[in-house]
């Protein structure tokens, strides 16, 4: 199947598309049937995929509009591929996880929208086709936010559609002019990726052109200081919405840094590896004070998110491949993980209809099985060695102590201090007597939901015990990447700073 | 005795004519059929009126481009040609959103469908040359036919706008005239093309520069009055409300194209021979327009008030483009006019299914108010998705037609090297997202509103198969563009700009 990427993309829209006719009482089997199958294709998807080919591959090629450069130009390849897989999973999961809401139908419909939307942004090859995706998604996301969330969800699906629609209508002005350069430099438009990976573009062009990008993709990460719209869309959305954005939107930002930002701004990003970290290291020190402070699980877990992308940024800024990698691979965890936490958040959330932390305490005497899945994922989203968190957040500082040790250190104090919200939060709702008397009667996570979380479970332990699998397609295509930047820089400092390891291995 | 003038008829070149005569013909048989036979059903005039434009359409395909007729009177370039096919399109569209469910009062009188082909060659004739006198009669002819079918709708609010219409209507041409003149005093012609090739010559006098911009700033302000820029606007958003909606949704695309095209002649003759200063105050409009109108949007009550300002909007948006003066800032003109056209009509036709004619039912002021849409989606969910379909598209949200027209004018914005320029249209399209997002939230996520179950009071047939048409452009946009861009591009660049 050579055009499994638009199989990929166009199924759950045509399901969503058919699902209309479905009566409102089977729709709940319709969308686990549609999600299942997308899933399996992702999976046929890594298996076809060819791990020793850096390139990308299963491209696909359709001219939309010839005369203006836009093209339907899909591929994929080790960067991408586990992103698109995490889609499938996470969608999966989220519509197994699905309680009882109002309006079922429109829910599981927006849902698969929105899969069709992020396997797009994640496969395009095309500026134009993969800011398509991008905004897009923001539309069902808006309504699954503004009609199934909280107390002031239409604020919070609001604000959160605003702020990234400004920062992506900026980068929107930078594709333009990039697309510009390489018309007046080719002489054809051209949109897509590779043409502009070609382009040297001088260096004061670089500069500005990524703030451009930089804006677009720092709002969806979110970014220090642009983050403020994610406690929000966290706090008021439903849980579905908060799994599906920490797990996949969020990480559409940091995608578009390895895909956009590294390979066509070398210089300037090299250039401004020191503001960046230090906005990161903002983040991820201030973020997780703040997650320390809050009384709510779910803020807790919506700025331990913000910390962690963090991390992220440090590693996708360490411009060498231990680096690079190490953070493709800690986005695919922190997706499987905040994902997971939120969906257990969702759970007591399901039962008591509060998230404060002082409604509970020694829930671990209640719900065995839930205080030990939550436990697991905890210690996998603090980074323990032999869960899935302690690989990408190892690699990504062990990529930027090339950099900066000092900021390395810094950063390193993530697992620290994450340590410190995570184990307090599970000590203030776990561990102690029973105080509240309808804690008492709280029932076990039942049988739906123990299907939810056990495949997580068993990825989070699979992956920490043996990521290969899953690194080196990653590694080698973030190898050929770190290699062609290092070949397209043009200052003696970024090539300096751009570094082709061979110590992955060892890493490994 | 005078000498008798020898015309030969070839050198008249009728067949440039040909496409207003069809119409011209078509108001008249219109008129005449109600003099032979009285109580005919609306359906006869629309239909005729439709298959006249679709005449008229045929017989502008046929014309060759870049001739010349008439006395050298008529000029048939690429954009006039353009121009032409989307005033058609428009009107085609708009005239079925007659056959409405309710009875209205204008529709019962077959001179509005006259006047409304009248009209319609009013248009066709001011982009279809150069001279500045015919321009002036073209419009004149259509704005008087203009203001008479506002007030046609019959109520105090229609009566109000076309009053207000009118007046600033009056002083509009009033400025265009003394511009005209002040060109003609310096260059003693009315003809562009003659126009250019003095002031070509005599740029370099001192003191010309006076009569010839303060002529261009005449022209300005009649061509701001007629396509709504701040500070000119201030008729819009109350002739907007007044009229019926569907009116309202073709005043915001077919003046504003034509003026749009009598701009790019008039203005684009400046910018070419560069004279920074007219550039300069049609980016200064620009830009207080789309920002100004935005904001103004934002604290809108009423739907139809909302979209009054958002055409402001766009069209500040579009003027931005006249500045640039290159073939694909010109060619994005029309693009995006004719992308704009489907879906704005579309909204417009959306409010019109949701209108009663027993006065206002849900706000003593508004007749729609945004209220009036809450919770949509549970009485009509397609009547909401395609509503959120055409704000979707207004906001600049891909897949949807808008984005494509957006995506072009910013392009070709960043191309002529105005960066900062861009910066301010995509902030503004920013701004603007709110104001739309505003109706989805009303019409997805508040609970319904008492009486939503009458929002379809108004539905027809014909209504409907138009709405679903233009959300089919609007949605499906990304297939047509490569013939469009590509058939527009041409048609402009023949032209010379």
């Amino acid at each position: 199947m050579e055009n499994i990427l638009s199989v990929l993309i166009f199924f759950p829209l045509v399901a969503a598309l058919l699902g209309f006719v479905v009566r409102k009482e089977s729709i709940r089997v319709y969308g686990l049937t549609v999600a299942a199958i997308e899933f399996l294709l992702t999976l046929w998807l890594w298996f076809a995929f060819d791990p020793n080919n850096a390139g990308f591959q299963f491209i696909e090629y359709i001219p939309l509009v010839s005369d203006f450069g836009i093209n339907y130009y899909l591929g994929v390849d080790g960067i991408s591929l586990f992103l698109v897989v995490m889609t499938g999973l996470i969608t999966l999961i989220g519509i197994i996880g699905l309680g009882d809401v109002k309006r079922l139908k429109n829910m599981i419909l927006s849902l698969l929208v929105l899969e069709t939307a992020m396997v797009g942004v994640f496969v395009s090859l095309d500026a134009i086709v993969f800011y398509l995706f991008w905004e897009f998604s923001l539309v069902p996301m808006l309504y699954i936010i503004g009609y199934w969330g909280g107390e002031r969800r239409l604020y919070a699906a609001i604000k959160f559609f605003l702020y990234t629609f400004t920062g992506s209508l900026i980068m929107l002005v930078g594709m333009l002019y990039v697309a510009y350069i390489y018309q007046s430099v080719a002489g054809v438009w051209s949109f897509s990726i590779t043409d502009w990976y070609a382009l040297v573009l001088p260096i004061s062009v670089q500069k500005w052109l990524f703030w451009a990008f930089f804006i677009g993709f720092a709002i969806k990460v979110p970014m220090f200081p642009f983050h403020t719209w994610l406690p929000y869309a966290h706090g008021q959305a439903p849980t579905i919405g908060s799994v599906i954005l920490a797990a996949v939107l969020l990480k559409m930002g940091t995608y578009g840094f390895v895909r956009f930002s590294l390979p066509m701004f070398p210089d300037a990003s090299v250039a401004y590896i020191l503001p960046v970290a230090v906005l990161a290291i903002i983040m991820i020190i201030y973020t997780a004070m703040v997650a320390y402070a809050q009384e709510d699980m779910k803020q807790v877990i919506a700025y331990s998110s913000i910390s962690h992308m963090g991390v992220i940024i440090l590693g996708t800024f360490a411009m060498n491949a231990e680096g690079i990698t190490g953070s493709i691979f800690l986005m695919l965890s922190h997706g499987i993980v905040s994902g997971a936490l939120f969906l257990l958040v969702g759970v007591i959330y399901d039962r008591r209809h509060t998230k404060l932390m002082s409604e509970f305490g020694g829930l671990a005497a209640v719900m065995p099985k839930y205080a030990v899945i939550f436990g697991i994922m905890l210690m996998a989203s603090v980074g323990l060695p032999l869960t899935i968190g302690f690989v990408g957040e190892y690699l990504s500082l062990a990529g930027f102590f090339r950099i900066s040790p000092i900021m390395t250190l810094l950063g390193g104090t993530s697992i620290i201090l994450g340590a410190i919200y995570m184990l307090s939060l599970y000590k203030k709702s776990f561990f102690g007597p029973v105080t509240k008397e309808e804690n008492k009667k709280l029932t076990d996570l039942n049988g739906r939901e123990l299907a939810a979380l056990v495949p997580l479970v068993a990825i989070v332990i699979w992956l920490g015990v043996y990521p290969k699998p899953v690194l080196v397609p990653i590694d080698n295509s973030v190898k050929a990447l770190v290699t062609f930047m290092e070949e397209k820089a043009q200052t003696p400092e970024a090539k300096a700073i751009i570094h082709v390891s061979t110590s992955t291995k060892e890493a490994k | 005795m005078l000498q008798p003038i020898s015309v030969s008829l070839e050198s008249l070149n009728l067949i440039t004519l040909s496409p207003m005569l069809v119409i011209i013909g078509g108001a008249l048989l219109i008129l005449i059929i109600d003099l032979l036979k009285k109580d005919l059903d609306t359906s006869l005039y629309v239909m005729l009126s439709v298959l006249v434009l679709f005449v008229d359409f045929g017989a502008t395909l046929s014309l060759g481009i870049n001739e010349r007729g008439f006395f050298d009177v008529m000029l048939l370039d690429g954009i006039s040609i353009v121009a032409q096919l989307l005033i058609l399109i428009a009107s085609m569209l708009f005239i079925p959103l007659a056959l409405t469910g309710k009875k209205f009062h204008e529709y019962s009188y077959p001179e509005y469908f006259a006047l409304f082909l009248f009209m319609v060659g009013g248009f066709q004739f001011m982009v279809a040359t150069d001279n500045l006198i015919l321009i002036f009669i073209g419009l004149e002819t259509a704005s008087l036919a203009l203001y008479t079918l506002i007030a046609m709708h019959n109520t105090r609010g229609a009566l109000e706008g076309a009053m207000k219409y009118f007046t600033m209507g009056a002083m509009a041409a009033g400025f265009f005239v003394m511009g005209a003149a002040a060109i003609y005093a310096v260059t003693g012609a009315v003809e562009l093309y003659d126009i250019a090739k003095v002031l070509q010559t005599r740029i370099a006098e001192p003191g010309i520069m006076i009569p010839v911009v303060g002529g261009a700033l005449l022209m300005m302000v009649a061509i701001g009055f007629k396509v709504s820029l701040i500070p000119f606007h201030l008729w819009t958003p109350d002739v907007y409300e007044g009229a019926s909606a569907p009116m309202a949704g073709y005043m915001s695309i077919v003046p504003k194209v034509t003026m749009m095209v009598v701009a790019m002649r008039v203005l684009g003759l400046y910018v070419d021979m560069g004279v920074e200063s007219v550039r300069w105050m049609i980016i200064a409009l620009a830009v207080v327009t789309m920002t100004l109108s935005n904001m103004m949007a934002l604290v809108q009550r009423d739907v139809k008030r909302m979209l009054a300002y958002s055409s402001i909007a766009h069209a500040g948006f579009v003027m931005a483009a006249l500045a640039l003066d290159t073939t694909k800032a010109y060619s994005s003109i029309f693009l995006y006019y004719g992308l704009f056209l489907f879906t704005n009509l579309g909204a417009f036709a959306m409010l019109w299914i949701s209108r009663n004619n027993k006065g206002h039912r849900y706000h003593p002021r508004y007749h729609h108010p945004y209220e009036k849409f809450s919770g949509l989606i549970h009485y009509s969910p397609a009547g909401a998705v395609i509503m959120a379909i055409f704000m979707l598209s207004l906001t600049g949200v891909p897949p949807f037609s808008l984005f494509w027209g957006k995506l072009y004018v910013i392009s070709a914005t960043v191309d002529a090297g105005y960066i900062w320029l861009a910066i301010v249209m995509v902030l503004n399209s920013a701004i603007a997202a709110y104001y739309y997002l505003k109706l989805i939230v009303y019409m997805f996520l508040k609970p319904p509103a008492p009486g939503i179950e009458t929002i379809g009071i108004n539905k027809s047939k014909p209504l409907v198969v138009i709405v679903g048409i233009s959300a089919a452009v609007t949605t499906l946009s990304i297939f047509i563009m490569q013939p469009l861009l590509s058939y527009i591009t041409y048609m402009v660049s023949v032209s010379g700009y």
